[in-house]
C-alpha cells in the first residue's frame, strides 16, 4: 500500500509547536520544581500573604471598575452611530500598544500635578500609594476590557434587538434582556482575564507606586524585591503562586465558555 | 377598500452598490401583500424600510400617516419575521413568546391565556418548554410568528417566510397566513420568489432591480401584461 506524503508545511508547524512547547515547557518547569519546593516557608512570610493579600484585592477592584466603564464604552462602539468611531478606536488602540512603563510615567506626572496634588490632600492619594496600584491596572487593562466587551457584544445578533424593540421593548431592557444575557459567558471570561492580566502587572504600577516592603508590594513587585536582594527562590515561590492564580482563573474562564449543550439540537 | 395602512411614496435608498428607485405602493387594512423578485432585486430591504429600519434618502413611508422611521421602534405596533427567525436562544419558546406581554404589563392568568390559545393555534402547544436550537425550522417559524402577533400588531412583515421549509410545512404555513389575517385582523406583507406563494396575496408588487414593475392581483400574476424583463421572470412565454 501506498503510504500518504506528508506535507512540508504541516512538518513546519509541528517544528514550531515543539520549539514553542519547549521553550514554555522549560520555563513552567522551572516555576512549579523549584516555586514549589520553596512555597511552603515562603506563604509563612508575612511579606508574602501581604504581597498575595494587596494583589487579589488591587486585581479584584480595578477589574470591577475596568468593567464599569468598558461595559458602556463598548456598547457604544458596538451598537450606536457615531461620527468619530475611527478617532476612539484609534485612541483605545494606541494606549494598547503603548509600553506600560510609558502609561506609568504618563500616570506619574498626571498625578503629580497640582490636580493630583489637590486629589490627594482631599483623601484620595495615588502617587506611592495603593490607590495607584488600582489606578495603574485601571488604564493598563481599560482599552483590552473594551476591545474584549465590544467584540462580546458584535458577537450578538442585532435583529434580536430589533426584533426586541419592536415587541416593545426600550434600548435599555434590550441591554438587559437580550445582549447582557447572551454575552454573559463570554464577557464573564473576559472579567476573569482583566482579573488575571491586573494580577501580573507590574510596569505602570512600579512607575506611579514603586515597590516599598509590605506598603505597595503586590505579587510582581515581591518578585522584583527578592531578585533584587538575590533570594531566587522566594522570588520563583511568588512565581508559582502566580502561575497557581493564572491556572484557577484560566480553569474558571473555560468552565464559564463551556458550549452550553442544552441549547443544541444536535446535543 | 379600506385606508392605507401604510404607504410607500417614491421611495429611493441607497445601499453601497445597489439602489431602490422611486418605489410606491400601498397596504391596506387586512390586505395581504406579496413582494415578489429575483435575488438581490431589493425585496428585503423594501420590507426593511417598510419597518422604518433605514431612513429614505428621498420619498417617505408612511405608517397611519407618520413617516414610520420617526416613530420609536418600541412603540410601531409592527411584527417583523426574519428569514431567519431570530428566536432569542437564551429563552424557552414559551418565553419568546411572552417577551412582548412583560413589556405591555400582561402578567398572570391573561398572559397565559394569551399564549396557549397562540400555542394552540400555531399547534406548538408540546415544544413550548424547549429552547429554539431544539426546534425544527417549522417550529421554530412558529414560535416566531406566535412571538409576533401576541402584542396583536397592526401589521406584519414577513422576510422569505416559506423559503426555508418543507413542502408540508409550506402547506401549513399557507393556511396560517390566511388564518392570521382573519384571526388577528392585521395587514400581512410578505417577500417571496415564487409565484405559487405570491398568489395567496390579495395583491403582488413585482421588484426587479430595485425598482417596482407594477402592481397586480394575485390571481391576475402570471396573465397581467408585463414587460419583456418581466415575462422573463415570471417564465411568461409570448
Amino acid at each position: 500500500m501506498k503510504r500518504r506524503a506528508i506535507d512540508p508545511f504541516v512538518i513546519l508547524c509541528i517544528v514550531a509547536l515543539l520549539l514553542t512547547f519547549l521553550l514554555m515547557g522549560r520555563v513552567l518547569l522551572v516555576i512549579v520544581f523549584r516555586g514549589i519546593g520553596a512555597l511552603p516557608a515562603h506563604l509563612a512570610s508575612r511579606q508574602t500573604l501581604f504581597a498575595l493579600g494587596l494583589s487579589v484585592k488591587s486585581a479584584s477592584i480595578s477589574s470591577v471598575f475596568c468593567f464599569i466603564l468598558a461595559v458602556p464604552t463598548a456598547y457604544t462602539l458596538a451598537r450606536v452611530h457615531l461620527p468619530l468611531r475611527g478617532a476612539v478606536e484609534a485612541v483605545l488602540e494606541l494606549t494598547m500598544s503603548l509600553p506600560y512603563i510609558v502609561l506609568g510615567l504618563s500616570l506619574l506626572i498626571l498625578f503629580s500635578s497640582p490636580a493630583g496634588k489637590t486629589l490627594s490632600a482631599a483623601g484620595f492619594p495615588v502617587v506611592f500609594d495603593q490607590n495607584g496600584i488600582i489606578i495603574a491596572q485601571l488604564v493598563v487593562n481599560l482599552p483590552f476590557a473594551i476591545k474584549l466587551v465590544t467584540t462580546a457584544f458584535q458577537g450578538v445578533d442585532r435583529k434580536l434587538e430589533t426584533v426586541a424593540g419592536l415587541l416593545g421593548a426600550s434600548t435599555g431592557m434590550q441591554f438587559f434582556s437580550i445582549l447582557l444575557p447572551l454575552s454573559r459567558n463570554t464577557l464573564i471570561s473576559a472579567f476573569v482575564l482583566i482579573w488575571s492580566r491586573a494580577l501580573g502587572e507590574f510596569g505602570a504600577t512600579l512607575m506611579l507606586v514603586g515597590v516599598t516592603r509590605m506598603k505597595t508590594e503586590t505579587l510582581p513587585g515581591n518578585i522584583y524585591l527578592n531578585v533584587s536582594t538575590n533570594d531566587i527562590d522566594s522570588a520563583l515561590a511568588s512565581a508559582f503562586l502566580l502561575l497557581v492564580l493564572s491556572t484557577v482563573s484560566l480553569a474558571v474562564s473555560a468552565w464559564v465558555t463551556r458550549n452550553d449543550r442544552r441549547q443544541s439540537r444536535y446535543a | 377598500m379600506h385606508e392605507p395602512l401604510i404607504s410607500v411614496d417614491g421611495l429611493t435608498l441607497r445601499r453601497g452598490q445597489f439602489l431602490l428607485d422611486h418605489v410606491s405602493l400601498s397596504v391596506a387594512e387586512q390586505e395581504i401583500f406579496a413582494i415578489i423578485g429575483k435575488t438581490g432585486s431589493g425585496k428585503t430591504v423594501l420590507l426593511e424600510s417598510m419597518a422604518g429600519f433605514h431612513r429614505p434618502d428621498s420619498g417617505h413611508v408612511l405608517y397611519s400617516g407618520i413617516p414610520i422611521h420617526t416613530i420609536p421602534v418600541n412603540r410601531r405596533n409592527i411584527g417583523y419575521l426574519y428569514q431567519e427567525y431570530c428566536l432569542f436562544p437564551h429563552m424557552t419558546a414559551r418565553q419568546n413568546i411572552g417577551y412582548g406581554l412583560k413589556l405591555h404589563h400582561i402578567k398572570g392568568q391573561q398572559a397565559n391565556e394569551r399564549i396557549e390559545s397562540l400555542a394552540r393555534r400555531f399547534e406548538i402547544t408540546t415544544v413550548m418548554e424547549q429552547h429554539p436550537g431544539t426546534l425544527s425550522g417549522g417550529e421554530q417559524q412558529r414560535v416566531a410568528l406566535a412571538r409576533a402577533l401576541i402584542t396583536q400588531p397592526k401589521l406584519l412583515l414577513l422576510d422569505e417566510p416559506f423559503s426555508a421549509l418543507d413542502p408540508v410545512t409550506k402547506e401549513r404555513l399557507y393556511d396560517i397566513i390566511l388564518d392570521i389575517r382573519t384571526g388577528f385582523g392585521c395587514s400581512i406583507v410578505f417577500v417571496t420568489h415564487n409565484f405559487k406563494e405570491a398568489g395567496l396575496a390579495d395583491r403582488v408588487g413585482v421588484l426587479l432591480g430595485g425598482k417596482l414593475r407594477g402592481i397586480v392581483s394575485g390571481r391576475e400574476l402570471m396573465c397581467a401584461s408585463w414587460d419583456e424583463d418581466v415575462k422573463d421572470f415570471l417564465g411568461i412565454l409570448d
